[in-house]
C-alpha cells in the first residue's frame, strides 16, 4: 500500500430508468474509487444497482436508462510518460466505444453462454478486439490469441481456436470470455458475477486464474457479486450496496470482522456456516424495496429490527469509522443508543478471527 | 434427526441400479445416469450434489417419470414405478410425489392466476366438493408458505422471485405429497431469500413429515438441509452417507475436491486457500470398474478394491 494511483473514480452517480410504470431510481448516489492493481468488490442483492453502476461506467446502459448526475473519471497512460484523465459521462457513445470499451475497461459478464457469438470461432472472437482497437496484423493477433488462451489455462489452444462456443464447456467458455477481456491489455477489468453460472469447483479455478493474471499485469478488478465467499477470497476492499446506495465500505477485514451496518450483519448471518450445526438459517425479513417509489429515510429501515425513529424520516449519511471503513447507518451517530451485534454473529466472527489468527491491531 | 425414528420402517423411495440413457443418434448414446442406487426414508431429506452434467436433474426427472428409465428399479411407497404403471399406481405417484423447479420465472404459467396454478392438481384429482372449498384450500396453502389469501388472484409476474418460488412450493404442497423433488429450487434466488425458502422448507417438513430429494450444486446449503447426501459425478453415484459422514470423512477424491471448493467467508483464511484439483481424465480412476463399498454406518464409496485401499 505504498503509492495509490487512482484508475477509476465514481462520484455521486445517480441513474434512473424510465419505465411504463414510472421512473425507477436504480442508483442513488454511488461513490467509489479503484486504485491500480487493487480488487474492489461490490456486494448486494439483485436490483441493488450494482450491475447498473458498472454498465454506466462502460457506457452500455439500456436505452431507457438516464444518468441524472454524477461523474466518472478514468485515468490511464497513453504512453509511459503521458497520463490521461477523462470524464466518461461527458464522452460520446462512439468515443467511449473507440477509446474505452475493451481497450481501457473490459467486462466479463455473468453468462458465458450469451456473451459469446455462437457463429464465430472463439479464436477469432479473441482477435477481434485487437484488430479493431490497435490494427494488429492478423498473424500477430493470432499469435497473441494463442498466448492468451494458454494464459487462461486452455490446453490444446491451437485446436480450440477453431472451436465454436457450443463445443466448449461452461468453464472453458468463461475462460475464453476472460481471454477476450484481456486481449487489449485493459487497465480495469469489471467482472459481473463471473462465476455465478459455474460449478463450485470451476468457480475457484476461475477466481484463482483472474487473481494470477491480475498480479502479473498489475490490473485493477471490480467484482460484482452476491456471493460473500467469493468476496472473501478475492477482494481488497468491499462495498455493500442496498437499494441503489453503498451502505458500508471498507477493507475486506473491516467488513468481515467488524461489520457496522445492520444490512451487512444480515448478509453475514444469512450465509450457511459450515462450522456450526444450527437448525435454522438466519434470514433478513421482508424483501428489498421497490425503487419505483421514492424512498424516504433509510431504505433498509423496514427490514431492520434495530431501526431508530429517525430512520423513517432522514437518510443516514456515511459515518466514518476508520480511515478505510465507513457505513451509512444512524446507529453510528454519537447520540444513537448503543446496539450490540446479534449474538450469533458475534460468536461467529469471534470464531472466524480465532481460526484466522487475526488481531485488531493488524 | 430422522435416522432413529425410521430405522425400522421401509424406505419411502428406493432406487436400484437406475440407468438413464439418451440416444442422440444411431451411433451415439449419452449415458446420463449409470447404475445409481439410493433410498429415502419417510420424513428425511436426501441431498444430491454434483457439478452440471453429473446427472442429478436427470435422476430427479426419471424418478418422477418425466423420463422412462432405461433400466433399474424405482420403488415408491410400496409400488414399482419404473416400468409401465397401472392407472392407480400412476395416480398415486402423481399425487404423492411433487416437484419444485429451478427457475421460478419459467415454471409458472404467466397467463394463469396463482389460485389456478396451485389448484391445478386439485382440479385434476377432484379433491374438493365445491368452489368454496377449493378457495379455502388455496388460501390455507398460501398462508402456509408465507403468502396471504389476497395473492391468489394475482398473476405470477406480480411477484418477486422469492414469492414466486413460494408459489412453486405451494403448488407442490397442496396435494399433501409424501416426497417433494426440489431441483435446484434455491439457485436462482438471492442469498437472503435463499435462507427464507430453506427455512420454510424445513418448517413444512417438521409440520407434515414429508421427505425431500434436494438437488443442488451448492454444498453449504445441502449441508444445512440434508440428513443424508449423495455425491454424483458423470452419472455415477460416487459416495453416499449421512451429512456428518460425508463432511467429516470424505473418502472419494472428487468429494474431497468438492468440499475443499466451498468458499469460506473468512477473508484471512480464504485468501490463502487453494482448492484441491480433481480431473477425471488424469485421475486414473474408472468409475465403471468400481463398485460400492461400505465404509461404515451408511457410508458407501464407489471404487475398485485397490482405489479404496489408497483412499482409506
Amino acid at each position: 500500500m505504498e503509492k495509490k494511483e487512482e484508475v477509476l473514480r465514481i462520484e455521486n452517480l445517480h441513474i434512473s430508468f424510465k419505465t411504463t410504470a414510472g421512473t425507477v431510481k436504480a442508483v442513488r448516489g454511488v461513490n467509489l474509487t479503484v486504485n491500480r492493481g487493487e480488487t474492489v468488490a461490490i456486494v448486494g442483492e439483485s436490483g441493488s444497482g450494482k450491475s447498473v453502476s458498472a454498465k454506466a461506467v462502460m457506457g452500455i446502459l439500456a436505452k431507457n436508462g438516464v444518468i441524472d448526475q454524477g461523474r466518472v473519471t478514468l485515468s490511464y497512460y497513453r504512453s509511459p510518460q503521458e497520463k490521461v484523465t477523462r470524464e466518461i459521462l461527458e464522452m460520446k457513445k462512439e468515443e467511449i466505444r473507440r477509446h474505452v470499451n475493451g481497450k481501457r475497461i473490459a467486462m466479463v459478464f455473468q453468462d458465458p453462454m450469451t456473451s459469446l457469438n455462437p457463429l464465430i470461432p472463439v479464436g477469432r472472437q479473441i482477435m477481434e478486439g485487437m484488430i479493431w482497437h490497435y490494427n494488429t496484423p492478423k498473424e500477430e493477433a493470432q499469435k497473441k490469441a494463442l498466448e492468451l488462451m494458454e494464459l487462461v489455462g486452455i490446453t490444446d489452444a491451437e485446436k480450440r481456436m477453431k472451436n465454436y462456443p457450443h463445443q466448449l464447456s461452461g468453464g472453458m467458455r468463461q475462460r475464453i470470455v476472460i481471454a477476450i477481456a484481456l486481449a487489449c491489455d485493459p487497465d480495469l477489468l469489471i467482472c459481473d458475477e463471473p462465476t455465478t453460472a459455474l460449478d463450485v469447483t470451476i468457480q475457484s479455478r476461475i477466481l484463482e486464474l483472474i487473481q494470477k493474471i491480475q498480479k502479473e499485469r498489475d490490473l485493477s478488478v471490480i467484482y460484482i457479486t452476491h456471493d460473500l465467499g467469493v468476496v472473501a477470497k478475492v477482494a481488497d476492499r468491499v462495498n455493500v450496496m442496498y437499494a441503489g446506495k453503498i451502505v458500508e465500505t471498507g477493507t475486506v477485514n473491516d467488513v468481515f470482522y467488524d461489520p457496522r451496518h445492520p444490512y451487512t450483519w444480515g448478509l453475514l448471518s444469512a450465509m450457511p456456516d459450515l462450522g456450526t450445526n444450527d437448525e435454522r438459517l438466519y434470514t433478513i425479513p421482508g424483501s428489498p424495496p421497490n425503487l419505483l417509489h421514492e424512498v424516504t429515510g433509510d431504505a433498509f429501515a423496514p427490514r431492520n429490527k434495530y431501526a431508530l425513529k429517525i430512520d423513517s424520516r432522514l437518510e443516514p449519511p456515511m459515518f466514518r469509522i476508520s480511515d478505510t471503513h465507513q457505513a451509512a447507518t444512524w446507529l453510528l451517530h454519537p447520540d444513537a443508543p448503543h446496539v450490540e451485534l446479534p449474538p450469533e454473529l458475534r460468536d461467529r466472527i469471534e470464531r472466524m478471527k480465532k481460526e484466522a489468527g487475526y488481531h485488531e491491531s493488524e | 434427526m430422522s435416522q432413529n425414528k425410521n430405522s425400522e420402517t421401509a424406505p419411502l423411495l428406493e432406487v436400484k441400479g437406475l440407468r438413464q440413457h439418451f440416444a442422440v443418434s444411431r451411433k451415439f448414446t449419452v449415458k446420463a445416469v449409470e447404475d445409481v442406487s439410493f433410498y429415502i426414508n419417510p420424513g428425511e431429506t436426501y441431498g444430491l450434489v454434483g457439478e452440471s452434467g453429473s446427472g442429478k436433474t436427470t435422476i430427479g426427472r426419471s424418478i418422477i417419470r418425466l423420463y422412462d428409465p432405461t433400466s433399474g428399479e424405482i420403488h415408491f411407497d410400496g409400488n414399482d414405478i419404473s416400468g409401465r404403471m397401472d392407472k392407480k399406481t400412476k395416480d398415486d405417484l402423481r399425487v404423492n410425489m411433487q416437484m419444485i423447479f429451478q427457475d421460478p420465472m419459467a415454471c409458472l404459467n404467466p397467463r394463469q392466476k396463482v389460485a389456478d396454478i396451485i389448484a391445478q392438481g386439485l382440479d385434476i384429482h377432484h379433491r374438493y366438493q365445491s368452489q368454496k372449498e377449493r378457495t379455502e384450500m388455496v388460501a390455507e396453502i398460501l398462508h402456509k408458505v408465507g403468502l396471504s389469501a389476497e395473492h391468489a388472484n394475482r398473476y405470477p409476474h406480480q411477484f418477486s422471485g422469492g414469492q414466486r418460488q413460494r408459489v412453486g412450493i405451494a403448488r407442490a404442497l397442496v396435494m399433501n405429497p409424501k416426497l417433494i423433488i426440489a431441483d435446484e429450487c434455491i439457485s436462482a434466488l438471492d442469498m437472503s431469500i435463499q435462507a427464507q425458502v430453506v427455512n420454510l422448507m424445513k418448517d413444512i417438513q417438521d409440520e407434515t413429515g414429508l421427505a425431500y430429494l434436494f438437488i443442488a450444486h451448492d454444498l453449504s446449503m445441502v449441508k444445512y438441509i440434508s440428513d443424508r447426501i449423495g455425491v454424483l459425478h458423470l452419472g455415477h453415484l460416487l459416495e453416499t452417507g449421512t451429512t456428518e459422514e460425508i463432511f467429516s470423512h470424505p473418502v472419494h477424491p472428487y468429494t474431497r475436491s468438492l468440499i475443499s471448493a466451498i468458499p469460506n467467508p473468512n477473508p484471512v483464511l480464504e485468501k490463502s486457500r487453494v482448492a484441491l484439483q480433481y480431473d477425471y481424465k488424469t485421475s486414473g480412476l474408472d468409475y465403471d470398474a468400481g463398485t460400492l463399498h461400505l465404509i461404515g454406518g451408511t457410508h458407501y464409496v464407489r471404487g475398485t478394491d485397490a482405489d479404496l485401499e489408497r483412499w482409506v
